[in-house]
């Protein structure tokens, strides 16, 4: 005999839709994408930002640039994470690989020393927040830091510089005029085109449309922690270890090991951008990735990520990042606007965000 | 009556020079409750803790299936078929129904988890013991307290459990929601496979559901048997320490009386 309890209430397919984590991002995105179409058509420059190659390569670019942190920042936030110092730890990726390729070493091996380093980094990271309970707030805090000043130092005290240029040293990428490119360029590092796939014919403009590395590395690591987080053991036990490390760990999951592993997942990720930066700008700036640890972040929490853990998507974190970069690449675009207004706009957004995810999420709960 | 599933003879533990448990013995036998009644500080979790091997005893034995066992971790305990639902249930309360029956132990196709499998699992195992789960995907933040109790219960007994240890399943609900988990309790226990130890500090819940009867007082048990051997109209006074009550009864008196 079984007993339909008469507290359980049939949930319909809007609440079902209303539970997700990502849709108040979504709004968001609508709505940014709607308030730039219009003023920029009433500024005349609708079809440069909107119609363009390069407008769109402009926002696209910095979407998936923010994008990856994001997807990182937003896994460590649903284990109940935070990592500061992610923009920091481009800085030092790049000026490790940076100075590894100016002493001769070859850029394949390079690039999986530097992976190494960052890896070693999360874990020794990941291990401090786990071992000591200190939250990771205050440890990251302390690489964000202590991973510039230490890139900074190596700069200057091997190289006497705190800008490294690696173009004497290796062949520059393609786009530029000079000889062509080596095959790391083509995989790590092309701009405009993907494995010299320079113009897809008969899409009218669309056909020049090329992105970066950075966007179709974006693309396959949005479509694998998707899998991961949703479909996945691990992925059960993200959310687990973010909601309630306690009754976590009684049922058997490896909280610890799952929360480590994410902050060696951020750290190689700040190390990609760091590496892509280098191999197609030429060189590494110490101001590489200065505060993308706060975007990052900001794109997880308008994405729909719970401060306190448990709850999440990097969907919706990706979504963040596409607000992110409309609004930042917009408001050039829109002349009346002063550009510092942009700031403005963003914090608004991460505040309406908050409140209509916090909104959404209590009404799914209370039921 | 068959060999009990579960002995406890002369089972101590203490913490440095605190006597948390004294010489404590009882049994528990299928297709029963056995109702461990004890005021607060009497020594109830210490003793469920020692029997889901968080710690070591010091003294006695536990018997399970007629051999002594020795638990040196919650897994070893878990292994023996000792399945414990704390009162906090270890429950995720973000994550689906399904996602919280098998957190830890999910079924995966492949690489990817099987859906499919573990939500129909989570249902039959659901309505076996009484509650119609129409949407198992459904975070659990949304289902009673009573509900989350016999998720719990399910999960415990899937997973292997034969001895079922209940740290005050009914203490933390309203009214309407005991009575759920005292029928979930019941229709466990009716199985016929699984032995119950349920531990409360409501005499009107144990007198309700239980078959043996054990009470703990100060690290001891003051009083234990069965529905004939004990006096179950005692319950009350035994549950507040018995004898010491009758005694600072009689204190009060004298007081009364020199005044």
């Amino acid at each position: 005999m079984v007993r339909q309890d008469e507290r359980i209430r049939q949930t319909n397919v809007l609440e079902r839709i209303m539970a997700r984590p990502e849709l108040g991002s979504i709004f968001g995105l609508v709505t940014i994408v709607i308030a730039f179409m219009l003023l920029t058509s009433s500024s005349g420059t609708f079809q440069a930002m909107f119609m363009s190659p390069t407008g769109i390569q402009g926002w696209v670019e910095l979407a998936a640039f923010v994008g990856i942190l994001a997807i990182a920042a937003s896994l460590l936030m649903i284990a109940g994470e935070f990592d500061l110092s992610m923009g920091a730890n481009i800085a030092f990726s790049g000026h490790t690989f940076a100075l590894m390729v100016m002493n001769g070493v070859p850029i394949p091996i390079a690039i999986g020393v530097t992976f190494f380093l960052l890896a070693l980094l999360g874990i020794f990271m990941g291990m401090i927040v786990v071992r000591t309970g200190l939250p990771s707030f205050i440890v990251t805090l302390g690489f964000w830091f202590a991973s510039r000043g230490f890139a900074v130092f190596l700069g200057q005290a091997l190289e006497k510089q705190s800008r490294l240029s690696i173009r004497d040293f290796v062949r520059p990428p393609r786009g530029s005029d000079a000889a062509d490119p080596t095959w790391i360029d083509n995989i790590f590092a092309f701009t405009q085109g993907f494995f010299g796939l320079e113009k897809i014919e008969g899409l009218g403009w669309l056909s020049t449309l090329k992105f970066d590395a950075e966007v179709y590395y974006f693309i396959i690591i949005l479509i694998i922690t998707s899998f991961v987080l949703l479909r996945t053991k691990y992925g059960n036990w993200i959310f687990a270890s973010g909601g309630d490390p306690v009754a976590a760990r009684a049922v058997g999951v490896p909280v610890a090991r799952v929360k480590v592993s994410l902050f060696v997942f951020s750290t190689c990720m700040a190390g990609l951008l760091g590496m892509v930066t280098v191999l197609s700008s030429g060189a590494s700036d110490p101001k590489a990735g200065d505060f993308r640890e706060l975007h990052a972040i900001a794109a997880a929490v308008i994405g729909g990520c719970a401060l306190t853990g448990g709850y999440g998507s990097v969907i919706g974190a990706v979504f963040g990042a596409f607000i992110f970069a409309i609004a930042s690449q917009g408001i050039i675009y829109v002349p009346f606007f002063d550009n510092n207004l942009f700031r403005v706009i963003l914090g608004t957004l991460i505040l309406a965000a908050a409140l209509l995810n916090q909104l959404l999420r209590n009404r799914v709960m209370k039921g | 009556m068959t060999a009990p599933v579960i002995e406890i003879k002369g089972l101590s533990k203490f913490f440095g020079n605190i006597i948390a448990l004294k010489d404590v013995s009882f049994e528990v036998f299928k297709g029963e409750v056995t109702a461990l009644l004890g005021d607060n500080g009497a020594g109830k979790s210490t003793l469920i803790k020692t029997l889901s091997g968080v710690w070591k005893r010091d003294e006695g034995e536990i018997i399970i299936d007629g051999k002594v066992v020795d638990f040196s971790s919650p897994r070893d305990a878990a292994a023996a078929g000792i399945g414990t639902v704390y009162q906090d249930l270890a429950l995720q309360p973000l994550m689906s129904v399904t996602r919280n029956f098998f957190l830890g132990r999910e079924m995966s196709k492949g690489l990817f988890l099987d859906f499919e499998t573990m939500d129909r699992i989570t249902r039959e195992e659901m309505a076996k013991i009484g509650i119609d789960v129409a949407d198992p995907s459904q975070p659990i933040g949304t289902m009673s307290g009573g509900q989350r109790q016999t998720l719990a219960i399910a999960r415990a007994i899937y997973f292997g459990a034969k001895i079922l240890i209940l740290d005050e399943p009914t203490s933390a609900l309203g009214q309407k929601q005991q009575l759920e988990v005292l029928r979930t309790i019941k229709r466990v226990k009716d199985r016929g496979d699984l032995a119950i130890i349920f531990i409360t500090h409501n005499d009107l819940h144990a007198k309700l559901i239980g078959d043996r009867f054990a009470f703990l007082n100060r690290g001891k048990v003051i009083a234990s048997g069965d529905r004939d051997s004990i006096d179950l109209s005692n319950i009350r006074e035994l549950m507040a320490g018995g004898q010491e009550l009758a005694n600072l009864e009689q204190e009060f008196a004298q007081q009364a009386a020199t005044a």
